[in-house]
């Protein structure tokens, strides 16, 4: 066990290392060329105050600070929510879309540009559908037979997703193609770009919130993985446990999909890959998966901004790079999940 | 006796009737699909919002509907006659709403389309009419060739006269801005963004055709197309548009406009530390790109009075009256003016 | 130890049996005989409180099962289910840790005294050396002793196995039962089921036979398990031998049951 430990340790303290790196890297790199040293010093500008502003000023704190903190925050949410619905499901094969988040979050951002509101509203809108989705769907599924919780939460999840991705076709169908539609289509694209220092401010407090009651129950988490029967003869009130777990990685999600829309892989592929190399015990995983999310996130932002003219949309991106890098690491392991 | 005459007038009337029908007008649209159309068309149906104003323009008495019904801020500066006709939905373009039985029942005598000619678009054009038996033409619809658009539609629907004078009038307008800004060089005119969407990050580039109003009125669209670029809009980030450094800012609609001047990022674009922001009026239609008819002549002679106010001194308020009265066929009142001026930012 | 009076269980609106009546004294074994679907699960779970009971009674030291929170239960019941292959590949350490849940508040992490519990729990397996490795890479057998540790890890007084030797082969099997028997003679007391009255005879003080869902024998597995008994619970003509020893063994013959050769 000692040994495990250990690794595991090692493994998530050069990740945070790495992620250091990475952030560093990502302030420099960008469209707009601003050298290493510039960077540096505009850093350290508003360390002790003395910043004057200016362009590079704006590019490098209000442009890309920002940036990076929101993609860092929404990678960790969302590998860290993927890797507890893993547990939760016992199944490897489950993302946090799973009980219809995505979709929630989606429609109720579709119906806020159809209806013209604003940014902001947007993003409301969209955090508020994601919860209310995950609401109704554990609402039906407490209903319905509970001898096997778990598939009918899975099966209620697909339905509902299913229906608010009926609802969203009638709402492009409606929408204005000149002024409404490509408005819808590129934000379920998903995309960076509009991060800002109000987007970190909100996200901030959902993901912080979301990680800390993981991370308290992580322990009582593994419990979870076992059967049902074997968990609650442990003295495991699992479907107290669960519905906390989910509420609390519903949270995560709902925020990141709200500020950055819909960004696939990550809740389905870093758990993997952080399994792979720490276990599956989750107090040592859950630090893992946040700490290799955030870095996957960036590394792929810092690509969508910096490789083409235009923006990539993240989630294109994550599946070609994921994907081989994935299926390096399961040519490699010896571990089973 | 008196019968046989009656039966034979009867029969050389008919035959009249037949001929004239079949006298027919040669057309081809811009697919290059070639049409005999009957001489005498009553009733058109617009498949698209860009054909819905050109026709309006054309022939608003023969118009049988419109894509999408006109709002209640619309009305107002729209003929009685024409505002209340049914809502028919779209045909073709993005999000197709009509209904194929519906149009049929509208007993239209041709359908007219303007937008992209692309091999998809005219394939859809030949399924309609397979479906439906009515003529279906498709024209380009490129804002510098108005003129002959005008023209060409106007033949097909048989209001040749009526498109003749507004081809003149459209043809005067562009060669007279064209003119006037050809004698400023490329490195002087103004770099211009053009912002859309919510966060204002997605734009028309350089040649893209959403962009012509820009182009045609003699600004600098400041964003480049990226490579094999084809379409209409892109998105961007905010460091391509600080790297642009733009002088003047289009956006879209008001709430967009309001949120530029004050979002910190975007404090160092020249153009929002010049307060040079310009929102796009839209009454009825949309004067930079939505729908992207002809009503963005009206648009053209707004940015080259805010591009190049020395060049064209003229206040834009009786252009503005007279392009509503000759083109939407209806006078806008003072205070309709004075409303749609101030959305413009122009003082006059 | 664990007093069941009259006790109906089933799920929802079925009754899968009734009638159960017994008393389990400390360090006493029972075993739980009955054929395919009469009911030994259910039983199980009822007993652990997982199902609520249909009628009667159950009570773990004297409380009755019902009032007791999940945490009280399994601080005085502990389950060892058959062995399957899981879902993750958690040490060997880290699965018996888990049996640590009801002794720990909600927030709280195993400790060095948690971690000493689950070690001593595989080392009176025989199984310590296993530690480290994942349970998934385990064969069967090895998988259950895991499992037995891990409910012997709770520290509570009451084991209830589940067929504990299923799909194992002969050699685990063996290996299993003779430390269910080591566990015996230490004040705990056991609870399992199983298909093979051979085992009851040897490793169980009492046994108690289901015949669809109702009790068809409780006694000293000596006395309980007749021949006819045997016979009326799994329907084939059985014949009780002497193996050596005061041991004897069930060894089927041919011929409906009730023919004699």
């Amino acid at each position: 066990m000692s040994g495990l430990s250990s690794r595991a340790w090692f493994v998530s303290g050069t990740a945070a290392l790495g992620l250091v790196v990475l952030v560093l890297l990502a302030l420099g790199a960008g469209r707009y060329p601003i050298s290493a040293s510039e960077v540096a010093a505009i850093l350290w500008s508003h360390v002790d105050g003395t910043s004057r502003g200016g362009t590079a000023d704006a590019v490098v704190w209000q442009i890309r600070f920002p940036r990076i903190g929101v993609a860092l925050l929404v990678g960790a949410a969302l590998a860290s929510a993927g890797a507890a619905y893993q547990h939760l499901f016992r199944n490897p094969l489950v993302a946090p879309d799973t009980l219809g988040v995505s979709s929630g979050s989606a429609l109720g951002a579709v119906l806020g540009i159809f209806l013209g509101a604003g940014f902001v509203a947007i993003e409301v809108a969209a955090f508020a559908g994601g919860l209310l989705a995950v609401g109704a769907v554990m609402a039906i599924a407490s209903r319905l037979r509970a001898h096997e919780p778990l598939v009918t939460l899975i099966l209620t999840g697909i339905v509902v997703a299913s229906l608010l991705g009926a609802a969203i076709s009638l709402v492009k169908y409606l929408a204005d193609p000149y002024n409404q539609l490509p408005a819808i289509t590129f934000w379920l694209l998903g995309s960076f770009a509009a991060a800002s220092g109000g987007e970190v401010r909100s996200l901030l407090p959902a993901v912080a919130l979301a990680l800390i009651v993981l991370l308290t129950l992580a322990w009582r988490i593994n419990l979870l993985a076992l059967p049902e029967d074997e968990a609650r003869a442990l003295g495991v009130d699992t479907k107290r446990l669960r519905a906390i777990v989910i509420a609390a990685a519903t949270l995560a999600t709902a925020a990141s999909v709200a500020v950055s829309g819909i960004i696939g892989w990550i809740g389905l592929v870093v758990p993997h890959m952080a399994r792979l190399c720490v276990g599956p015990e989750f107090s040592r995983l859950l630090p893992a998966t946040a700490i290799f999310g955030a870095a996957f996130m960036l590394a792929i932002d810092t690509l969508a901004r910096s490789i083409a003219p235009i923006e990539v949309p993240p989630g294109v991106l994550t599946a070609v790079v994921g994907t081989p890098v994935f299926i390096f690491l399961l040519a490699r392991s010896r571990r089973a999940f | 006796m008196t019968r046989l005459v009656a039966c034979a007038g009867m029969v050389a009337a008919l035959a009249a009737h037949a001929v004239s029908s079949f006298a027919a007008t040669r057309i081809t649209d811009a697919t290059g699909r070639a049409f005999d159309l009957p001489a005498r068309i009553e009733r058109v149906y617009a498949a698209g919002p860009p054909a819905n104003v050109l026709l309006l323009a054309v022939a608003p008495e023969k118009l049988v509907g419109w894509t999408r019904a006109p709002h209640a801020d619309e009305i107002p500066f729209l003929p009685p006659s024409v505002a209340g006709l049914p809502e028919l939905g779209r045909l073709t373009g993005r999000g197709n709403t009509a209904n194929v039985e519906v149009v049929v029942r509208a007993k239209p005598d041709i359908i007219i389309d303007v937008g992209s000619t692309s091999a998809t678009f005219a394939s859809l054009a030949t399924r309609v009419q397979e479906q439906t038996g009515i003529p279906y033409l498709l024209f380009d619809g490129s804002l510098a060739e108005t003129p002959r658009l005008l023209r060409e539609v106007g033949r097909a629907v048989g209001a040749s006269e009526a498109a003749e004078a507004l081809a003149r009038d459209a043809d005067m307008q562009l060669a007279d801005v064209a003119k006037r800004i050809a004698t400023v060089p490329e490195a002087k005119r103004p770099r211009v963004y053009f912002a859309r969407g919510p966060n204002g990050l997605t734009t028309a580039p350089r040649g893209s055709m959403q962009a012509e109003t820009l182009a045609l009125a003699g600004g600098a669209n400041a964003i480049e197309p990226p490579p094999g670029f084809s379409g209409s809009l892109v998105n961007i980030s905010l460091e391509d548009v600080l790297l642009a450094k733009p002088e003047i800012i289009v956006a879209s609609d008001p709430a967009l406009a309001a949120s530029l001047k004050t979002a910190p990022a975007w404090r160092d674009v020249p153009a929002v530390r010049a307060n040079r922001i310009y929102v796009v009026p839209d009454l009825p239609f949309g004067w930079f790109d939505a729908p992207p008819a002809l009503n963005r002549l009206l648009g053209v002679q707004w940015l080259a009075r805010v591009f190049y106010p020395q060049l064209f001194p003229e206040p834009l308020g009786p252009v503005i009256k007279a392009f509503h009265r000759t083109y939407y066929h209806r006078e806008p009142t003072d205070a309709q003016v004075r409303a749609l001026l101030d959305v413009a930012g122009i003082a006059r | 130890m664990l007093d069941v009076r009259d006790l109906a269980f089933g799920f929802g609106s079925r009754r899968v049996g009734s009638d159960v009546t017994f008393s389990l004294a400390r360090g006493e074994t029972l075993a739980v005989l009955g054929g395919n679907g009469a009911g030994k699960t259910t039983l199980f779970r009822t007993l652990l409180g997982l199902l609520p009971a249909q009628a009667g009674s159950v009570q773990v030291g004297g409380d009755a099962l019902h009032s007791l929170s999940p945490i009280e239960r399994a601080r005085r019941l502990a389950y060892v289910p058959q062995q399957h292959v899981p879902a993750f590949g958690f040490s060997v350490e880290e699965a018996v840790l888990m049996g640590r849940a009801a002794r720990l508040s909600t927030f709280a992490r195993p400790g060095e005294s948690d971690r000493r519990i689950a070690r001593d729990a595989l080392a009176r397996l025989g199984v310590e050396g296993l530690a480290p490795r994942p349970v998934t890479e385990l064969s069967g057998g090895e998988r259950q002793l895991v499992l037995v540790a891990r409910a012997l890890a709770q520290e509570a007084p009451i084991l209830i196995l589940d067929e504990p030797t299923a799909s194992l082969d002969f050699g685990n099997r063996a290996r299993v039962l003779s430390e269910i028997d080591r566990l015996r003679g230490t004040g705990l007391s056991i609870v399992f089921s199983t298909h093979e009255p051979d085992h009851a005879l040897t490793h169980a003080d009492r046994a108690l036979l289901l015949a669809e869902g109702k009790p068809l024998a409780l006694d000293a597995s000596d006395r309980a398990l007749t021949e006819s008994n045997v016979a009326q619970l799994y329907g084939v003509n059985v014949r009780r031998v002497m193996a050596g020893g005061a041991r004897s063994v069930f060894v089927v013959e041919e011929g409906r049951p009730g023919e004699r050769r």
